[in-house]
This record gives structure tokens, C-alpha cells and sequence, in this order.
């Protein structure tokens, strides 16, 4: 399996890979320290996903790169990668096939018997390579990028939601000043008070989480909470803390980081991304104003953060510098009207201004 | 079309043909008055009479002699060798004689003649009234031969082996007299040298003739519905001239090829076939080529074991997919 | 005087006339020349692979090719030359074929067993030993469904009469009342074996004749009216819808079975018995004493050592058979292709 770089807080980007605890060929296990990373803002030592062999590593160190980027690949027991085993011949014409397209057998999955590399393997290879690479068109200095398969999907997604659904957009300005209170001490980000307050507001809300079905609105008990991530320009991809409602904000905090975590490792099970009730999409890393975000289906509505910036804030009479974002909410006007959106995000704003942050934090 | 059997499409093919050309003439052991051992010349006699339709001794040397200077003197014979296994009596007659006298003589004489002859097994006569010999005929440079696997094809193959001016051994399927198909109406004639694609598919190419043609069908139908294999099925039909040209596009286009002969293993047709595709699709081929044949055994004469020798569609199947990955 | 020919002389045929009995004189003078030129031939290795001669047997052919019609079919054994040339088959060619040569009659194609020349009704010399015979009860077959009243002769030895094919052949062609005419060279031996060793009747084809129903004939085979005249009573009665015939004719070849056969199995003295009663010294003789001019005797054998001499000179410098040919004429179109 690769190995990529994490996004090891909010804002993020890329890191620098400043050790290696491995070497190519040494066996390592899960959770094992793997290699050391250094972002603008931590030193972390990042942990092998998987037990197993270190088939290659990609990125010296000293090297920075992009987060999800891949750095290295483990091979698993029992899993070889999809090479050929020495003894697995290779037939005529996959050898002149190779020769002609200057191929190696090893970029090559087999799925003959026993792992055999067979002819439609090599053609099904070739055909994917062309439609991976940019053509040029002639005489025009155009490049053509053929779409990845999540692209494709979350593309296929966003046009259905678009299509069918008729997005509303309402936002409120949240004055971030008591969650920076207690955040910074513990170096966490804004993602997981925004969740938590999501969590104690929807209950308020039943109508925010549920699900169109047909002409019947299905209000969820749970409150599956889908946190949009961003696959580092391949796509996106929402994976779900499931019962969030239930948790404190630590956990939910550890929950956020580790499902953030599985996804952009690519380990994320099937389990993880369905059943979500509510969307949080989180574009503050990005520095924007706003974003109407595209809800979901069959979710009604999907709520995005995005940058937080300080700005001047009118306290009683006098003004005062405190961080400031925008929550915006895009809703399924078939299922619900302005009034209830409006009342939520009233709701969420009061919840993050003037919660007790620190009795929730206590013991973290 | 009219629906006749295999047998009845021998009739046919030769009434055709003798309508049309008063040289053509008939002779064989029981073939006039019998209407042959296998009722496959019924009526001959009776709408051609016996100066062009004879019985003869039981002398296969004298018939095959007799047809080669009738035919080297302006007739067109076709003679019967009631088993193809008693070819081996006259052998010295086909591939010493007849398949030799043009180029011995450089194109002085031509031998426009058919020895039509029962082939195969599966009638449980034993080993020496079963063998498939149509590999003996084609090591022999000279003879041209045919193995059709329909009706329709063994009215049309036979006229155009009546109308070639050279020497073709025609090698009917005894298996198949009695099975069934659609024949075009009014005068059939087909083309020897040429092979038919019957059956289109990606995975694999499976080459059959005569009684293997519909048990290699059989069997396709089989890999597609119950291991997902899609088989392309080519019926060889002439031997020599051998259609090459079709059976290697059939064989590039799936990278695999098999073989499914009743002959015993030892240079069985498909050994040639094989040869050819290994040599000029070498760099196409994407596994072994392999053939599925009798062993090399002479035939058991008991049903079960005559049955257990020749390939069935049971061991095609399983021998395609065990091997086709 | 051997005793093979005591039954001989009963069926002597009556002189011919002056025009017959010289076409069988030079018809025998051309077959004796030009075999013994092709075994000069092989002494000078230019003839190779082998030969098989018919020094001393030449009556057998003549007589029943001045018999023939031109139309009419023969075929004969790979000791075929006589047969051949007595059809009518140009000297150069035999020769050439001999030499392995472009002017060959098949270009080197067949070599000197398989001599054969379609136009002039020679219809293939045959090496395995008796399958011409069937092939010839075919021909037969064929002129008898044309309605064409052409006959086929068959030239065969000894030794064919103990083999399948002869015994198929006769029945077959006695069965279908075919016009065919089967005429066997007794020159005494199966190749090295006294034919009388390894047959179960004295005389190899006559004494079978009755097993398919047809006359014993034997006649004395270095007799060239006794053989003429035989021939023209055996193709009259199939010409004429009466059936095939079987004639024994009695002889002896000069030379061993090959070119490779010294022939020492015949016992002393044999040869020159033989020898006593050439073919050709007998015929000259008769046709002298007939009163044919010596002069028109010289004239046809000075005639005919000038062809065979302009045979061979010709076929000499005919160039060997170009590589070509070697995969020409397997099929009636001419090629020899099996696959597209």
C-alpha cells in the first residue's frame, strides 16, 4: 500500500520529510515509526499504516511535498504487489508488447492465473496510460487531462446534486474568539468545535438531519456527521464520524483527525463513507470568504467553514481584534424553508461564541 | 432451404453433379443397387443407370486404380471406399499412383477425381472400421482433403471436389450421417481451401473438423455460461488446401489457440496447424498452444471406452479451462 | 531350344505384310539402338539413379505397338523405354528424361521408371510392381463409357502376377467385360529369382488365365509376328466388345534385372541359348528370306543409329532441369501450393 503525506493540521499543505526510519527491504510493523515529518507548524513522527515490507521509498529525505502526496510503498504479507513472481513467464506477446510501448513488466498488473501478466493486461495497462496522459492537441499549445476515477465520481455526484436539488444558501459570521481560547492551548483546530456545535444544535433541528426520500423526509436519529476532504487535487471524498452526536469534543476531535487521516492514506473501508446525516466541509485552510458548498443527496443540507481572520469587532461600545469566519449553509429547499436554516445557524453561532469550551476540554 | 440429413446430402452432392456432367461416374463396393452400406448413394442407380453407376468387387486396389485411368483418360470418377480405414489396402493406389502421376509425368496427365470415403468413429465397429485417417491424406503432396461437418457443406464440398480438376479424398463422418441441417435449394457448390469462423469470441480460438466441429460448439456455449470464456470456434473443413489465412487471423485476435481432433495424437492435423501458428504468430501468442485429442491408442470398440478415447465436450471444457488463464 | 517356347510355336502367326513387317523391323532396330545407347549412357555416368533395359525382350513392345491404333492406351513397368518409344515417344526425350534434362519427355520430372508420353498414348511406366494394372482396366473402363472403341494395353513381368493388384485386376476387368489387353513379359525371373520358384503354376499368367475365366495364350515373345499377331487377335476381340485378354508372352532380357545386377544367378549357358534366337536377327533374317531387299534392311538401321546418334547429341546439350520446376505441377493449375 502507499504511504502519503498526511495533512497534519488545518491549514496544512505540504511537509517535509525530514527523516527516514526504514530503509528499502526492512520489514516494519503497523503503527511502527515510519519517518519523521516537518510542517510549518509540527514536528511529527509519523507511524507505518500497515505491517509489512518497505517495497520503495519515493521522497528523500530533506524533500517536501505536497500532502497526499505518496512518500513510500509498504508491501503486505499476503498481498505481494502486483508484479510478476519470478517464476510467472511472461508469453510472446506480452514480451513484444513490452518491448514495443517500453514497458516494464513490474508497472504491470497481472491477472492471469496465478498473477500471470496476460496480453489484455498490457493493452487494458496501455489504454489507461493514454487516457492518464495529457495529449496535445495539434497546433493549439492545449493540454488534455483525462479525469481520475474519483474525480469522475465526485464530478458524476456534483452535477446530480446540482441537478436535482434546489440549493439555498444563508451564512452567519461567528466571532471565534472563545473557541480560539481554548483551542490554541491544545493545538487544535476549528473543525472540531464547529462539529461539536453542529452536534448540539442539529438535535434542535431534526429537519437538518435527514434524508429526501421520494416525498418523505426521513429524520435521522443518528447524527453521522460527514467530514468533506479534500484529496489534494484528485477529488473529494467524505468520510463519516459516525454517531458524533454521542461524543465529547476530544473525541470527536480524534474521531475528525482519524477519519481526515484514512482518507487521504487511501484506507478508508466502505463503512467509513456511507450513512453520513450532515456534511461539515471545511475550506478554512484555503483562506476564502465564503463557499456555497453542494449538498450531499439524499442529505438536506451541508454547512461550510471557511477562513477565519481577524477583524474588528464591535464589543458594547468599543471595537475590539478578534477572529472571525463565515459559516455558510447550503439546504434542500424541497425539505425545509429559510426560517429553520436561519434559526440553526443562529443556533450554531450562539453555541461557538458562548459555550463554556474549557469544561469541555478539561482533562484533554 | 430444405432440411436434409448428412447422409441424404451425399445423395445430393453427387446427383448434382452428375446431372450436370455426363463424365462424372460412380463406382464402389454395394454403392448402386444397396444404395451404399450407409444408405448414402440411394437412388443413384435408378436416375443414372449402370453404365455410370457400378458396383464393384471387393478390390479398393482395382476401384482406385480403375478411377485414376478413368480420370487420367477424360472421365470424372468418384469412387467409394466404403471405410476409410481400408484405404490403407489401396494406399499404394492414392499416394503412390494417383497423387504422384501429374508430377512424375510434369503436368501431362490431370486426375480430376473424388475417392469419398466413411470416416470416424462412434458407431462402436471397433478399431479397424473407426479410425480418423484424413491426417494420413494430408502428409501425402498431391491429394487435396476434405472433411465437412454439415450437410450443407457436404453437398457444396463434394460438388466442388467433383468439379476440381485434381485428386480430392473426401472424408465423410459416419458419426454425423445421420444428423441434420439446412441446404440451400438448387445447385450448391462451395469452395475447397476455405475454413468457417462458426462461432465469435475473445478469449480463445478452438480449431475442429468433422464430428469435433459440434462438440467444440458444445462446448463453447459451456465455457461462456459456466466459466465466463468466450470461445471462438473455426471449422477447418479442407485440410489441404488448408485455409491458414483464417485460422491465424482467428488465433491473433484471441493470443490463444487449441485444437480438437478424433485423430490419435501422433502428427494429428492440428500438430501441423499448431507448427504454423507457432512459427508465424509466435510474437501474438499468449499461452501454449494447446491440442485436445485420442490418444494414441488404437479405438476401444466397448460405447464407454470408445467414448472415454475420443475428446468429448466434457474434456474440452475442462481442458480449456484449466488452461486458459 | 528352352522349353518355354514348345507352346510358342502353336501359336505362330502367319507371316504379315511387306509394310507391317518393316514397321516391326525398324520398330525393333530403334528399340534395341537407342537401349543399347542407354546403356552406354549409364557407363559414362551420364544416365545415373537406374535404368532397366529391355535388350532381348524388344519384340514384345513392337508387336503390339504396330498392332495399335493411335488412340489407343498403353502402360508398361519402369523397364519401360521400349514401350515408350514404340508408342511413338521422341528419341531426344527418352534420352533426356534418362539424363535428367530440360528436353526430358517430363523436363526430369519422373526419371527413366515413370516415362510416359500422354500424346502418343503412353500413359505412364509404373515402379510398384502391378498397380498399373487396375489403372489400365480404368482407361478401359473409360473408353467403354465413351462409347470410343479405344483399348488399353497392359505390359507387365512375371513377378506381377503373384501380386494383388494383378489378380483385382483381372477379375475386375473380366467382371466389367472391359477392353483391356494384359500382356506379361515372362522373361523368366522376378527380378534375381527364377519366377518358376516362387509360382505355384508353370507359367505365371497363362496357367491363371482360367481362374478368371479367360483363354491360356502363350506365345513366343521373341517372335515379332507371333507377338503381332497375338496382338491384333486380342485387341480386335475387346475392340469389338468381346473383353479383356491375357497374354503370356515368352522371353528373356539380355542384361541383369538393373543396372546394378550383374545377373549372376542365371545358369551357364542360359543367356547364350537365349541370344540364339534375337529378336532382331531372327526378324532380319525372316524378312530376308520373305525377300525383303538387304538394302531397305541397311537403309532403316543406318536411319536409325543416325536418330538415336542426333538423340543423343541432342539431349546432351539440352541443359540439366532447371531448379524451378521442383514445386510445379503437384495441382492442375501448376503449382503446388497447399495453404493461402
Amino acid at each position: 500500500m502507499d504511504v502519503v503525506m498526511p495533512q497534519l493540521g488545518e491549514t496544512v499543505k505540504e511537509g517535509t520529510v525530514t527523516a527516514w526510519h526504514k530503509k528499502v527491504g526492512e520489514r516494519v510493523e503497523a503503527n511502527e515509526p515510519l519517518f519523521e515529518v516537518n510542517t510549518d507548524k509540527v514536528e511529527t513522527e509519523v507511524p507505518a499504516p500497515v505491517s509489512g515490507v518497505v517495497a520503495a521509498i519515493l521522497v528523500a529525505e530533506g524533500s517536501t511535498v505536497q500532502v497526499g502526496a505518496t512518500l513510500a510503498v509498504i508491501e503486505e504479507e499476503g498481498k505481494p504487489r502486483a508484479a510478476p513472481a519470478s517464476d510467472a513467464p511472461l508469453s510472446p506477446v506480452v514480451r513484444r508488447l513490452l518491448a514495443e510501448h517500453g514497458l516494464d513488466a513490474s508497472a504491470i498488473t497481472g491477472t492471469g492465473s496465478g498473477g500471470r501478466i496476460t496480453r489484455d493486461d498490457v493493452l487494458a495497462h496501455l489504454e489507461r496510460r493514454k487516457s492518464a496522459a495529457p495529449a496535445q492537441a495539434p497546433g493549439g499549445g492545449d493540454t488534455r487531462v483525462a479525469l481520475s476515477k474519483i474525480r469522475k465520481r465526485t464530478a458524476e455526484q456534483m452535477a446530480l446534486s446540482w441537478r436535482t436539488i434546489p440549493h439555498v444558501l444563508q451564512a452567519v459570521e461567528v466571532d471565534f474568539h472563545a473557541v480560539d481560547q481554548a483551542r490554541l492551548p491544545h493545538a487544535l483546530t476549528y473543525l472540531p468545535f464547529v462539529a461539536f456545535a453542529v452536534c448540539r444544535a442539529l438535535p434542535e433541528f431534526p429537519a437538518l438531519n435527514a434524508s429526501l426520500d421520494g416525498d418523505v423526509l426521513v429524520l435521522h436519529r443518528r447524527i453521522n456527521l460527514g467530514i468533506a476532504v479534500d484529496l489534494g487535487g484528485e477529488g473529494l471524498i467524505v468520510p463519516v464520524v459516525k454517531d458524533a452526536g454521542e461524543k465529547s469534543l476530544t473525541d470527536l476531535a480524534r474521531a475528525i483527525h482519524s477519519v481526515s487521516e484514512k482518507a487521504r492514506s487511501g484506507r478508508l473501508a466502505p463503512d467509513d463513507v456511507t450513512e453520513a446525516t450532515y456534511t461539515v466541509s471545511n475550506s478554512g485552510s484555503f483562506g476564502t470568504l465564503l463557499t456555497a458548498p453542494i449538498i450531499n443527496p439524499p442529505q438536506v443540507a451541508i454547512l461550510s467553514t471557511d477562513g477565519v481572520m481577524q477583524k474588528p469587532v464591535a464589543r458594547g461600545e468599543t471595537v475590539a481584534i478578534h477572529p472571525v469566519g463565515v459559516l455558510a449553509q447550503s439546504f434542500d429547499h424541497r425539505a425545509l424553508d429559510g426560517a429553520s436554516s436561519a434559526a440553526y445557524l443562529r443556533k450554531l453561532k450562539q453555541i461557538l461564541e458562548e459555550r463554556d469550551w474549557a469544561a469541555d476540554l478539561r482533562g484533554f | 432451404m430444405a432440411e436434409l440429413t448428412y447422409r441424404d446430402a451425399v445423395a445430393a452432392g453427387i446427383a448434382q453433379e452428375m446431372e450436370r456432367d455426363q463424365r462424372v461416374v460412380f463406382l464402389g463396393e454395394d454403392v448402386a443397387a444397396a444404395g451404399g452400406v450407409f444408405k448414402t448413394t440411394v437412388g443413384l442407380l435408378e436416375r443414372f443407370g449402370p453404365g455410370r453407376v457400378r458396383d464393384t468387387p471387393i478390390s479398393e486396389q482395382a476401384i482406385i486404380g480403375a478411377a485414376m485411368g478413368a480420370a487420367m483418360t477424360g472421365l470424372r470418377p468418384i469412387a467409394e471406399i466404403m471405410f476409410s480405414d481400408f484405404l490403407a489396402v489401396c494406399w499404394d493406389m492414392i499416394a503412390n499412383e494417383i497423387a504422384k502421376a501429374r508430377y512424375m509425368s510434369a503436368g501431362q496427365m490431370t486426375l480430376p477425381l473424388v475417392i469419398r470415403t466413411a470416416n470416424g468413429s462412434g458407431a462402436r465397429f471397433g478399431a479397424q472400421h473407426s479410425q480418423s485417417v484424413e491426417n494420413w491424406a494430408m502428409s501425402v503432396p498431391g491429394l487435396k482433403v476434405v472433411a465437412p461437418s454439415t450437410p450443407a457443406d457436404v453437398k457444396g464440398l463434394l460438388a466442388a471436389a467433383v468439379r476440381d480438376p485434381d485428386p480430392v479424398v473426401f472424408f465423410e463422418h459416419k458419426g454425423l450421417y445421420a444428423t441434420k441441417g439446412q441446404v440451400p435449394d438448387g445447385e450448391h457448390v462451395d469452395r475447397l481451401g476455405t475454413a468457417k469462423v462458426l462461432r465469435d469470441g475473445g478469449d480463445v480460438t478452438v480449431v475442429a473438423l468433422a464430428a469435433m466441429v459440434p462438440r467444440a460448439l458444445e462446448a463453447a456455449e459451456r465455457l461462456q455460461r459456466e466459466h465466463g470464456i468466450s470461445a471462438t470456434v473455426v471449422d477447418v473443413r479442407s485440410l489441404v488446401p488448408l485455409d491458414t489465412r483464417t485460422i491465424l487471423a482467428e488465433t491473433v485476435k484471441t493470443g490463444r489457440l487449441y485444437t480438437v481432433e478424433e485423430n490419435p495424437r501422433l502428427c494429428g492435423w492440428g500438430a501441423e496447424i499448431a507448427s504454423i501458428a507457432a512459427e508465424e504468430c509466435f510474437y501474438d501468442l499468449d499461452g501454449p498452444i494447446v491440442r485436445i485429442t485420442t490418444p494414441h491408442v488404437p479405438l476401444p470398440a466397448a460405447d464407454a471406452l470408445e467414448d472415454g478415447a475420443v475428446p468429448s465436450v466434457a474434456r474440452i471444457v475442462e481442458t480449456i479451462r484449466r488452461t486458459a488463464g | 531350344m528352352p522349353t518355354a517356347t514348345k507352346d510358342a510355336a502353336k501359336n505362330t502367326a502367319p507371316p504379315n505384310t511387306a509394310a507391317t513387317g518393316l514397321a516391326l523391323f525398324r520398330s525393333l532396330t530403334e528399340i534395341r539402338l537407342l537401349e543399347k545407347r542407354a546403356y552406354d549412357l549409364f557407363l559414362q555416368n551420364l544416365v545415373k539413379g537406374t535404368s532397366h533395359l529391355s535388350l532381348g525382350q524388344e519384340a514384345v513392345a513392337a508387336g503390339f505397338a504396330v498392332a495399335m491404333r493411335r488412340d489407343d492406351y498403353t502402360f508398361c513397368t519402369y523397364r519401360g523405354h521400349a514401350h515408350t518409344l514404340a508408342r511413338g515417344a521422341p528419341m531426344v526425350g527418352i534420352l533426356g528424361e534418362l539424363m535428367g534434362r530440360k528436353c526430358g519427355l517430363m523436363g526430369g520430372k519422373g526419371g527413366s521408371m515413370h516415362l510416359t508420353s500422354v500424346p502418343h498414348g503412353a500413359m505412364g511406366s509404373y515402379a510398384i510392381v502391378g498397380a498399373h494394372l487396375p489403372v489400365a482396366a480404368g482407361a478401359a473402363w473409360s473408353a467403354q463409357v465413351r462409347g470410343s472403341g479405344q483399348v488399353a494395353v497392359c505390359f507387365f513381368g512375371d513377378g506381377a502376377t503373384n501380386i494383388g493388384a494383378f489378380h483385382e485386376a483381372l477379375n475386375f476387368a473380366v467382371v466389367w467385360k472391359l477392353p483391356v489387353i494384359f500382356v506379361c513379359e515372362n522373361n523368366q525371373y522376378m527380378e534375381y529369382t527364377p519366377i518358376r520358384s516362387v509360382t505355384a503354376v508353370e507359367h505365371p499368367a497363362a496357367d491363371r488365365a482360367s481362374a478368371y475365366g479367360l483363354e491360356r495364350i502363350v506365345v513366343d515373345g521373341n517372335d515379332a509376328d507371333a507377338v503381332h499377331g497375338a496382338a491384333v487377335a486380342a485387341i480386335g476381340k475387346a475392340r469389338g466388345g468381346g473383353g479383356p485378354s491375357l497374354i503370356e508372352a515368352m522371353t528373356y532380357r539380355y542384361s541383369g534385372h538393373s543396372r546394378a545386377d550383374p545377373a549372376k544367378y542365371r545358369p551357364a549357358g542360359e543367356l547364350e541359348e537365349w541370344m540364339k534366337r534375337d529378336p532382331i536377327a531372327l526378324y532380319r533374317a525372316r524378312l530376308l528370306e520373305l525377300g525383303t531387299p538387304e538394302g531397305a534392311l541397311r537403309e532403316i538401321e543406318s536411319a536409325v543409329q543416325r536418330a538415336v546418334d542426333e538423340a543423343t547429341e541432342a539431349a546432351k546439350e539440352s541443359p540439366p532441369s532447371p531448379l524451378d520446376v521442383i514445386e510445379r505441377d503437384v495441382w492442375a493449375d501448376g503449382g503446388s501450393s497447399w495453404r493461402n
